[in-house]
């Protein structure tokens, strides 16, 4: 038997933009054990949740994460509409839609970057990352900020699209999807890229649904399961279908987030279509009544679950936040045992790991 | 790579895709959040900005007649510009430049005599 060794990988690591840490037990090249570290990025958001008054965590849970904090703002704010309940208006819901999609298609696009980049193929990377410009510079327009932007409001939204800005968003669109198509159509092509992801940590459909995994991850291992489906915001009106890849290997994961990249622009321009006219904010009740509710969205990386608890008052007794990295982790301990060291970085990436939203 | 020829050819004469950022720099959009100035001629001292702040930059001293801002702690989410009705808090979309110790600003308000007429 060879000699087994002990290596960190991570907090501080390349491919990691945020410290978690593996410790990965090699025997010669292969991998046999792994055990991941967490808690490195706490900083306690929940707690302050319970702390200021509501409408003032909308900016706190916006800040649990840079990439999905559209998401994360607009979470909150409908599992704290649903206290009372309340109905917001149909051109909110659509603008939602709208904003949570943009943010996909830019945290996709990032992400194929990175895949790109871990795998050495650097023009890719800088390619990727040219067209999400475009994406942020239309959040920008129509958010009025590139990353928190603290756009959603319980009862409804805080700005509107005008048509002005409804043609530049419908027409930056159609070229990021036409760009995206051909750089996804080298990446899905590339000898190279299939020879790092075809067959690399593999998941099977049995042992994801075991590890409770969601988001991408699951659908590249043929579980056809998507927050999206039960039509929540205006995804219902839309037609939407989840994307669903059977081989549960990372180049299956790439392929169903470089598809969802450009099923999220046809939502968008669609939504655009479909967009009704009318009121974007109706005003709340009083506080938030004594009630428990809970939402469930679909980030880029999975799905997320919010669970909240009002007494009342302006402040929330409980707010709980279950995002999809920390579902996601576990298989990292099924699909590393057996795989060569110089693939753990790509195995490690492909499921899109975000650690600070893991750890809040 | 024949498939990424046409990428390829296009960035061999598309020019640079990045500016020579302190020289040139790009304006902002219309909507966007850069940064807030405050209007003292027209502030009151009600207490919306500071009440509704989720970051509490903004504290408000009744007794000194003066509203303290610490930009700093803003987090540019313009609460304070929807919440006030005087329009003495300006939403501005042009970013601050980066500091090297964190400023105060110190505003007195000017706008209450208007107001205790009115009452």
């Amino acid at each position: 038997m060879a000699p087994r060794t002990v290596a960190p990988f991570g907090p501080q690591h390349p491919v990691l933009p945020e410290p978690i840490q593996l410790k990965i037990t090699y025997e010669d090249e292969k991998v046999v054990n792994v055990v991941p570290a967490l808690g490195y990025g706490h900083r306690g958001i929940e707690k302050a949740c319970e702390i200021n008054d509501y409408p003032k965590n909308i900016h706190l849970c916006e800040r649990i994460c840079g990439i999905c904090s559209c998401i994360h703002g607009i979470s909150y704010c409908e599992v704290v509409e649903r206290l009372w309940p309340m109905e917001i208006p149909p051109r909110a819901k659509y603008l939602r839609t709208i904003w949570s999609e943009m943010s996909r298609t830019h945290s996709h696009l990032l992400w194929l970057g990175l895949l790109a980049d871990a795998l050495g193929f650097e023009s890719m990377f800088m390619q990727f990352w040219r067209i999400r410009e475009k994406v942020l510079d239309l959040l920008e327009m129509t958010t009025g900020t590139r990353v928190t932007h603290s756009v959603s409001v319980v009862g409804g939204v805080r700005r509107d699209i005008n048509d002005e800005q409804k043609k530049i968003c419908i027409r930056t669109l159609q070229e990021v999807r036409k760009e995206a198509e051909a750089l996804i159509n080298v990446l899905a092509t590339d000898p190279t890229v299939k020879a790092r992801t075809v067959g690399k940590g593999v998941l099977t459909k049995e042992q994801a649904i075991m590890l409770g995994n969601n988001g991408p991850h699951l659908r590249a291992s043929g579980v056809k399961e998507d927050c999206r489906m039960e039509g929540m915001q205006a995804y219902g009106e839309l037609g939407f279908e989840p994307i669903v890849e059977t081989d549960g290997d990372c180049y299956a994961r790439t392929l169903v987030r470089a598809r969802e990249t450009l099923q999220a622009i046809d939502l968008q321009l669609e939504a655009f279509s479909k967009m009704p006219e009318g009121e974007i904010y109706v005003r709340p009740k009083g506080s938030p009544p004594a009630n428990e509710a809970v939402f469930r969205s679909e980030q880029p990386r999975g799905e997320c679950f919010y669970y909240a608890k009002g007494n009342g008052t302006r402040n929330l007794e409980r707010l709980r936040v279950r995002t999809p990295t920390f579902a996601n982790i576990p298989s990292l301990l099924v699909m590393l045992p057996g795989s060569e060291l110089a693939d753990v970085p790509v195995i490690v990436l492909s499921i899109d790991p975000c650690i600070s939203c893991t750890e809040r | 790579m024949p498939v990424m020829l046409p990428t390829v050819i296009r960035n061999l004469f598309g020019g640079p895709a990045t500016r020579m950022y302190p020289v040139q720099v790009r304006e902002p959009f219309e909507g966007a959040r850069g940064h807030i100035e405050f209007n003292d001629d027209n502030c009151i001292l009600c207490g919306n900005c500071a009440r509704q702040c989720p970051a509490a930059a903004i504290e408000i001293n009744k007794e000194k007649n003066e509203l303290v801002f610490y930009p700093a702690r803003c987090i540019i989410c313009f609460v304070c510009a929807e919440a006030c009705k005087k329009d003495a808090v300006i939403a501005a979309n042009k970013w601050r430049t980066p500091y090297y110790t964190k400023p105060v600003e110190v505003h007195v308000a000017k706008g209450k005599k208007e107001k205790a007429k009115k009452e």
